[in-house]
């Protein structure tokens, strides 16, 4: 379980991130929603612990991150907006690394590497180097990484930017069984659809603050209409007014 | 938390034996240039040496002057007829030097009256000053030899003729006269553990902020020490690796010329060869580190290669100003990393004793400003200006 209150951060005189607060529960799918710039990067990424917070407190599983940062990441897999691979090593290779500073033991990791291509159906990529993957492949490979500890939360940052309809469709697939293992799945998207049709809870984040957040149907009534495309768009503002909201 | 360094020091030797440009630069930079430098520098020396080595004169007209050749004949001389073209020989360098003895020559030594031989040489020739300078003096051995019997003739002495009696003794000994050429061996000995360690402290940090992998792999519940130094040990093995397979390029090139009777110009064997590595190890613990710390602030691989060759010419740049600045041997010196190993390596050559502190206090000066590099590096990774400055 992730929870995060009045979560701020502050770079130079930019606020990206201002006044975020919202819980995502265990055996659930919490989509963080928001147009470009909006602040869900960094807020994922004072999740992950790599950004100190200038204000608030994230806490996983009961686990305060500012002051255990090791222990919340040994109880996260993350996604990141970076998701380099090492060219020179295989796929097995690129999640092997992270299992073993993990420290993972040598037949546990064989096998969640296994579980894990068979989940994301990369098995006939595993021992080629990744230098020649396509987007999608390497995205796959990111995500089999971050997740080969098997991990109670997963944070996925934007996962299906830049894929096509099959890979998308079977990272859905993924997410949803997931969900079923009873993990509790937080993901960040500008895509009104991506988020509909996979989230039982949306947080919708503007200008660095949460304007909205519930079920999709909760959401729906707060904006006042059926249509959640355009419930996303009265609650994000005008787009100008986007632009301003900082560039993190 | 020594076996996360472990898994991190293996992933970064895998990852960079996979690498052509490491492979590539091991080949080049150390198996090929350094002895084959050597080899050139030896081929010249030894030129030089045999040249000078056996008593040879070349004369033109030698049968004008049976008394000079008489005595060279004595000193065990070998004279050697000039074809008659000599004057182009000696330009184009085939020839070092000519006597060249006119027809009046012997009338003229006989009668007291000004005889003169003339010697061609071409002094721009650096090759051919030995085998000048040996005629010369033959010549002026056999003027003096000519003047003491002249003078026993007349009943004076000799010795008045000679005030001064100078006496050439080369201090040098032949190691000594090596270690001055091989001045060399320490430059590359000093500058292979730069070639060596750059690819992969490069690789490691500015690598993985273009990649894009830092942020990922700073996601994992390990300390950024434990990368900071698993990717140091992996740079210095990297770099010791491509330092100790240059020297002993040295050796083996130094094994095959001593076959050749040059064991004097080529004191490099074993017991030099170890105590070179021994030198190097720490330096290369240094330079690693250092190249590491400047990489981190690199966004890209290309931005820090241009900052790590500034080190590499800093680097290089202390050897040269010891050679033209002349500067002596002072104990603050070991105290100055590159310096320290400088003025260590160049007394093994000389074959002068290595005292605890000249190997000792580089060592431990270089090993101390590595940790602390590593640690400024540790730090610089948990900087989210360094995570996160990709753009």
């Amino acid at each position: 379980m992730i929870e995060v209150a009045s979560l701020a951060k502050r770079f130079g005189s930019v606020d990206a991130v201002r006044r975020v607060s919202f819980t995502a529960a265990d055996g659930r799918v919490t989509g963080l929603l928001g147009p470009n710039g909006a602040g869900k990067t960094t807020t994922l990424r004072m999740i992950s612990t790599l950004l100190a917070p200038t204000a608030g407190v994230v806490s996983v599983d009961g686990i305060d991150a500012g002051r255990e940062p090791l222990a919340v990441r040994a109880r996260v897999g993350a996604l990141s907006d970076a998701r380099g691979l090492y060219a020179r090593l295989t796929a097995r290779e690129n999640i092997a690394y992270y299992g073993e500073l993990r420290g993972m033991a040598r037949p546990r990791l064989a096998e969640s590497i296994g579980r894990l291509a068979s989940l994301l159906e990369f098995e006939s990529l595993l021992d080629r180097r990744t230098e020649g993957f396509s987007q999608g492949e390497r995205m796959k490979v990111a995500i089999a990484r971050a997740l080969v500890h098997d991990p109670p939360n997963v944070i996925l940052d934007e996962p299906t930017n830049g894929l096509d309809v099959m890979t998308t469709r079977s990272l859905r697939e993924a997410v949803r069984r997931l969900r079923e293992a009873g993990k509790c799945v937080l993901f960040s998207s500008h895509v009104m659809q991506e988020v509909a049709a996979l989230c039982d809870e949306i947080v919708i984040v503007a200008h660095g603050v949460v304007s909205a957040a519930g079920t999709p149907a909760a959401i729906r009534e707060a904006a006042g209409c059926e249509d959640l495309e355009e419930a996303f768009v009265r609650l994000t503002g005008p787009a100008d007014a986007v632009a301003q909201g900082g560039s993190r | 938390m020594i076996g996360r360094v472990l898994t991190v020091f293996l992933k970064e030797i895998r990852d960079a034996l996979r690498d052509r440009r490491t492979a590539l630069m091991v080949l080049v930079a150390s198996v090929v240039t350094g002895p084959l430098t050597l080899v050139l520098v030896a081929q010249f020396v030894s030129g030089l040496e045999e040249r000078a080595a056996t008593l040879k004169v070349r004369m033109s007209g030698a049968e004008h002057a049976p008394a000079l050749v008489n005595f060279l004949r004595r000193a065990d001389v070998e004279i050697e007829k000039a074809p008659a073209d000599y004057a182009a020989r000696v330009k184009d360098g085939s020839l070092d030097a000519v006597v060249v003895v006119p027809r009046d020559f012997h009338e003229r030594w006989l009668a007291h009256d000004d005889a003169r031989v003339e010697l061609v040489y071409d002094d721009s020739r650096t090759e051919s000053s030995p085998a000048i300078r040996q005629t010369e003096r033959l010549l002026a051995a056999f003027n003096r030899e000519t003047a003491y019997l002249r003078l026993m003739a007349r009943g004076v002495s000799p010795s008045l003729n000679e005030s001064v009696k100078v006496e050439r003794i080369n201090a040098a000994t032949p190691r000594q006269k090596g270690a001055v050429l091989l001045f060399l061996i320490p430059m590359f000995a000093i500058l292979a553990p730069l070639l060596g360690g750059m690819t992969l402290a490069i690789d490691a940090t500015a690598g993985e902020r273009e990649r894009g992998s830092l942020e990922p792999l700073l996601a994992n519940p390990v300390p950024t020490a434990v990368f900071a130094v698993g990717k140091w040990l992996a740079a210095w093995t990297s770099a010791t690796v491509v330092a100790a397979v240059t020297l002993a390029g040295f050796l083996a090139a130094a094994v095959l010329y001593a076959e050749r009777k040059l064991p004097a110009l080529l004191q490099f064997g074993v017991p030099e060869f170890t105590r070179f590595v021994a030198i190097v190890v720490p330096l290369a613990a240094l330079t690693s580190a250092a190249q590491m710390l400047i990489s981190t602030y690199g966004r890209s691989y290309r931005e820090a290669q241009t900052y790590v060759s500034y080190l590499a010419t800093a680097v290089s740049f202390i050897p040269l100003v010891v050679m033209f600045s002349g500067a002596r041997e002072a104990a603050w010196q070991s105290f100055v990393p590159v310096l320290g190993q400088l003025m260590a390596l160049q007394r093994v050559l000389r074959g002068d004793g290595l005292s605890s502190s000249d190997a000792f206090v580089p060592a431990a000066v270089a090993l101390t400003l590595a940790v602390a590099a590593v640690a400024a590096v540790a730090r610089l990774l948990r900087d989210e200006r360094i995570v996160f400055g990709r753009s």
